[in-house]
């Protein structure tokens, strides 16, 4: 088979068919990939070039690509289920949301499914505004929810929201990690406040300390409900389970959904407290999603959960950013002109460069070089990392050569400084 | 068959059963709803008042635009209101008629499961 020419077609059909910029954007980073096989960390182009992926669809393959086992389990099931009918009531679908229930931080217990994290945060703003018959919604600078209705009105990001104006009323915007700001524009009528507590697209960026803790306090000063999308965090990415547990945190309501699915079937969660159910008693048939936690996206959740607790795996995100980080420490010594920070929780990582060009820059250096690392959309400044949790040692020290090669090249390039 | 007044004992209980739970008020704080209850074997009419899920008021008479209508025998009405029998499944056997919205029939099913969990 030529693959060669199957690849240029499948291109050229993209381009033509599904997206002409979106094709052309990734030539000229160097990932005009045809994803082929695909195992661990690693991906292989149609042609058979390898790649270590640090993309992984912004979080999705925490249990690595193509898991065997997960795809196992959906095979099996595929013996016997279909998706299921959504109308009634699923034994997959309560096994999922029990285990989501014990994993769970605190007293989350209820669930309701969704098909991907912009339809999770669609759910758990209507699900506040609903329970407490208030309006209004604080979100963050640079927050990624998703580019559904609701969660597009949430995003602190003007270019993915103006076009489509006017979008929800209500929603009131407030810099990341400033508590204070939060309590400034709280009202008598806010519903709830809905933070990432790991901003992902907005670049990496952590809480300050206290900061979820403060928010948390508002809220419940207020009566308002704190919704924590764990769509990126979720699932051992930062070292435990849910990154929220970093801090203590407890939220009213928790969205997950990207790597719940392992990257092998679509599904999201919408986890809330028990009380909140009271919303949905005399309105059992208000939010309702045809696909949303399939029989068989179910049992793939749990394989999943299943795969993350039997492998250790927040252990092995853990060791393996430890392992990064002595790498980046290194690499700020020596490229000061090229990395100002690096900003990290496990295998939740982003570089922080001196310059909005180096993002895309370095994105197509590393491509070259086997890596698949792409800058953020908030920001080219900001390369995000996010391999898979079942990477090797051997796979990390391969992406930390990678960057070296690749800084060092950039370093001799014209261009490049912090006053550039 | 139930009189009037066994009727009107049993709407002053489900009014206290109703009114006294807090979970109940709080889910039903945005329904308001003029409810007329038939008793279809004597004839009798009752009206019950909600306002933001808190019973404010019934009496033996049919009074104003109701939203709901629920008929069935006096019997029937009696044992509801003291959460003796589920009305859902009286619904379902077609002894329990009720003229609302589907939203206002989940409503009053919501509200016996509250109140009486295990009827």
């Amino acid at each position: 088979m030529d693959y060669e020419k199957m690849k240029k077609q499948a291109l050229a059909d993209f381009a033509e068919y599904v997206g002409p910029m979106k094709a052309r954007t990734m030539k000229n980073a160097g990932l005009d990939i045809i994803e082929g096989r695909r195992e661990g960390a690693s991906v292989w182009d149609l042609t058979g070039k390898k790649y270590i992926d640090c993309q992984t669809g912004s979080g999705i393959m925490n249990v690595g690509r193509h898991n065997r086992e997960i795809a196992q389990a959906l095979k099996d099931a595929l013996d016997t289920l279909d998706i299921g009918v959504f109308l009634l009531c699923s034994k997959q679908k309560a096994d999922l949301a029990k285990k989501l229930a014990e994993i769970t931080p605190g007293d989350l217990k209820c669930t309701i499914f969704g098909t991907g994290g912009g339809e999770a945060n669609d759910a758990a703003l209507k699900l506040a505004r609903g329970y407490t018959m208030k309006k209004e919604i604080i979100y963050a600078q640079k927050a990624y929810h998703g580019h559904t209705g609701f969660a597009l009105s949430a995003i602190g990001r003007d270019a993915y929201k103006e076009p489509f104006e006017p979008l929800i009323p209500g929603f009131k915007m407030v810099p990341f990690g400033n508590a204070q700001a939060v309590r400034d524009v709280f009202t008598k009528d806010t519903a709830a406040v809905i933070l990432e507590p790991i901003q992902g697209e907005g670049g990496i960026n952590l809480p300050p300390q206290g900061y979820l803790q403060e928010v948390r306090k508002i809220c419940d000063e207020h009566e308002a409900l704190l919704i924590l999308d764990e769509i990126q965090t979720g699932f051992a990415r930062t070292g435990k389970m849910f990154a929220s547990e970093h801090w203590g945190v407890v939220p009213d309501i928790m969205t997950v959904a990207k790597s719940l699915g392992g990257g092998i079937y679509p599904i999201s969660a919408t986890i809330f407290k028990e009380e909140l159910m009271d919303f949905f008693v005399p309105h059992p048939f208000i939010h309702l999603s045809t696909f949303g936690g399939s029989d068989l996206g179910c049992i793939v959740g749990l394989a999943v959960i299943d795969y993350i607790e039997k492998n250790h795996l927040a252990e092995n995100a853990a060791r393996m950013g430890d392992r990064f980080r002595v790498g980046f420490d290194r690499f700020l010594k020596d490229y000061p002109d090229l990395l100002l920070e690096v900003r990290q929780m496990g295998l939740m990582i982003g570089l922080q460069y001196t310059n909005s060009s180096i993002g895309p820059r370095l994105t197509k250096k590393l491509a070259d070089r086997g890596v698949i690392a792409v800058y953020t959309g908030n920001d080219p400044a900001i390369c995000r990392f996010m391999p898979p949790l079942v990477i090797t040692p051997e796979d990390v020290d391969f992406v930390l050569n990678a960057l070296e090669d690749s800084m060092r090249e950039l370093s001799k390039e014209t261009g490049i400084g912090k006053n550039d | 068959m139930a009189t009037k007044e066994d009727i009107l004992e049993a709407l002053a209980d489900y009014q206290v059963q109703c009114n006294n739970n807090t979970r109940l008020r709080r889910m039903q704080r945005d329904w308001s709803k003029l409810i007329h209850f038939l008793a279809e074997d004597t004839g009798d009419y009752f009206t019950m008042d909600v306002v933001k899920g808190e019973i404010v008021s019934y009496e033996a008479v049919a009074k104003g635009a109701p939203d709901i209508i629920v008929t069935t025998v006096s019997e029937n009405l009696c044992d509801m209101f003291w959460g003796d029998l589920n009305p859902s499944q009286k619904y379902l056997a077609g002894e329990i008629k009720v003229k609302a919205s589907q939203e206002d029939i989940i409503r009053l099913d919501a509200i016996t499961m509250i109140i009486w969990p295990d009827v």
